[in-house]
């Protein structure tokens, strides 16, 4: 080929309008290659996101839900603990109130008992240091008398009889014990 | 289709190579033909990003749950990158009604552009003229019927006669804008992903072929050095990394620019 034929054929083969001019079978190739690009994205892809990000949602709501319920129940669990413990504090509160009543009543039974016996233990003495005193002083009288009726026996030996004179003594005693009472 | 013309030069004579066009980079050989309709392999290549994309979203959602595993976090990620970080945030409320058309031009464009360095494919569709082109006219018809449909003529004429400059700038003013809106914006929109991604691609296949010729093909004249293949080389793996920043911030700006002109067609008082 001569050199003038080879530069005309690549001045028209590098004359760049076939790069820049699209052919007919490649509009029409990349037309249909793109339409099932856009029919994958609107009927495939964005639709299977949108399922993701409902699910998504769905479970974010779900576990929000549960979470609230699972806090509400604690929450009734914790008051209920708390009306037990009160519970148990009143009522400890009220045995202990019960005890100490108890206590108390004891205490005044005791006390009243104490004091009774106590009373009672001084009644009895008070009985026996009466009787103690009644029988000494009647065996001091009968001690006296028969001293005194020894002692004028002595005195008046013979003139007037033992029994005359016991007479005597006893009534000098009674004058005295009159006087005395 | 062209071979590559180097490889047919003698060099034993003096004829002049046939220097190989740029169309050589962005030609593939055709498949198989139905009827006058030839399926090159950059068709292929359109179908196999479809299949990357539908694969992705398949295996990311297919079974979602509510506690996502890390695969479904990724394109969870990405919807919402889209959903919120440009239909919702750029258009407002009214937004989500674009986000399966924002999200499969982003996605397809994505993955077209990750094609560039995708190794054994390494050829991003969009640098087809025909992917860019084709968007770029879904998202100018989108817009322009919006604006029609929204605000009824008022939408031509607010564009034609903007209220919010002085009278006498009215006419200048409203020039640019009808032909900006009208005839600028899609074409931008096209040409900026289209170049983007040819130059990419071009730059790539300059540098790693080049690598490739000055470490495995012999010379023809100059002096063979590894050298400078491996630095050729190494040049072609850093814009490798660069090209991958380049293959998501395409899709983003022609997502996110695909957004504004919609908003600006449902609100043209902004």
């Amino acid at each position: 080929m001569l050199l003038s034929q080879q530069l005309i054929a690549a001045s028209e083969e590098a004359s760049g309008t076939d790069l820049i001019l699209p052919a007919t079978s490649e509009l029409i190739g990349g037309l249909i290659a793109f339409t099932i690009v856009g029919l994958i994205v609107w009927r495939f892809a964005l639709p299977q996101i949108q399922k993701a990000l409902d699910e998504r949602q769905a479970a974010i709501v779900g576990k929000m839900q549960d979470a609230e319920q699972t806090k509400q129940a604690a929450e009734k669990l914790k008051s209920d603990y708390e009306a037990q413990i009160a519970g148990a504090k009143s009522e400890a509160a009220q045995i202990v109130e019960q005890a100490r009543h108890q206590a108390e009543t004891m205490k005044a039974d005791i006390v009243a008992r104490a004091q009774d016996e106590a009373a009672a233990i001084a009644d009895r003495a008070k009985a026996d240091i009466e009787a103690q005193r009644a029988s000494v002083i009647s065996g001091m009288r009968s001690e006296v008398a028969s001293l005194s009726v020894d002692m004028a026996q002595k005195v008046v030996a013979g003139t007037v009889d033992r029994g005359a004179q016991q007479a005597l003594v006893e009534q000098y005693l009674s004058e005295l014990g009159g006087v005395n009472n | 289709m062209g071979e590559l013309v180097a490889f047919e030069c003698d060099t034993a004579t003096d004829v002049v190579c046939q220097p190989p066009t740029v169309n050589e980079l962005f030609e593939l050989p055709t498949l198989f033909s139905i009827g006058d309709v030839e399926i090159t392999r950059q068709i292929a290549y359109f179908f196999l990003a479809t299949l990357v994309v539908a694969a992705i979203l398949y295996f990311g959602l297919r079974k979602p749950k509510a506690v996502p595993g890390k695969f479904q976090l990724i394109v969870e990620e990405l919807v919402a990158f889209v959903r919120d970080g440009i239909a919702k945030d750029i258009i407002g409320p009214e937004g989500t009604k674009y986000v399966p058309y924002l999200l499969s031009i982003f996605l397809f464009i994505l993955v077209g552009n990750f094609f560039e360095i995708t190794p054994f494919i390494n050829y991003p569709i969009t640098s087809r003229m025909a992917i860019p082109a084709l968007l770029a006219i879904m998202t100018y018809l989108i817009f322009v019927f919006m604006g029609f449909r929204k605000n009824g003529l008022s939408y031509l004429t607010g564009i034609i006669w903007p209220k919010s400059v002085p009278v006498a700038m009215r006419p200048l003013v409203g020039i640019i804008e009808f032909f900006s809106t009208f005839a600028i914006r899609p074409l931008t929109l096209a040409v900026r992903l289209f170049a983007n991604l040819v130059a990419g691609h071009v730059m790539l296949s300059l540098l790693l072929v080049t690598g490739f010729t000055y470490l495995f093909v012999q010379p023809f004249d100059f002096t063979f050095n590894p050298l400078w293949g491996v630095l050729w080389f190494l040049l072609g793996i850093a814009i490798f990394v660069f090209e991958m920043v380049v293959a998501f911030l395409q899709a983003y700006i022609f997502t996110l620019l695909s957004a504004v002109y919609i908003e600006s067609s449902l609100h043209p008082e902004h």
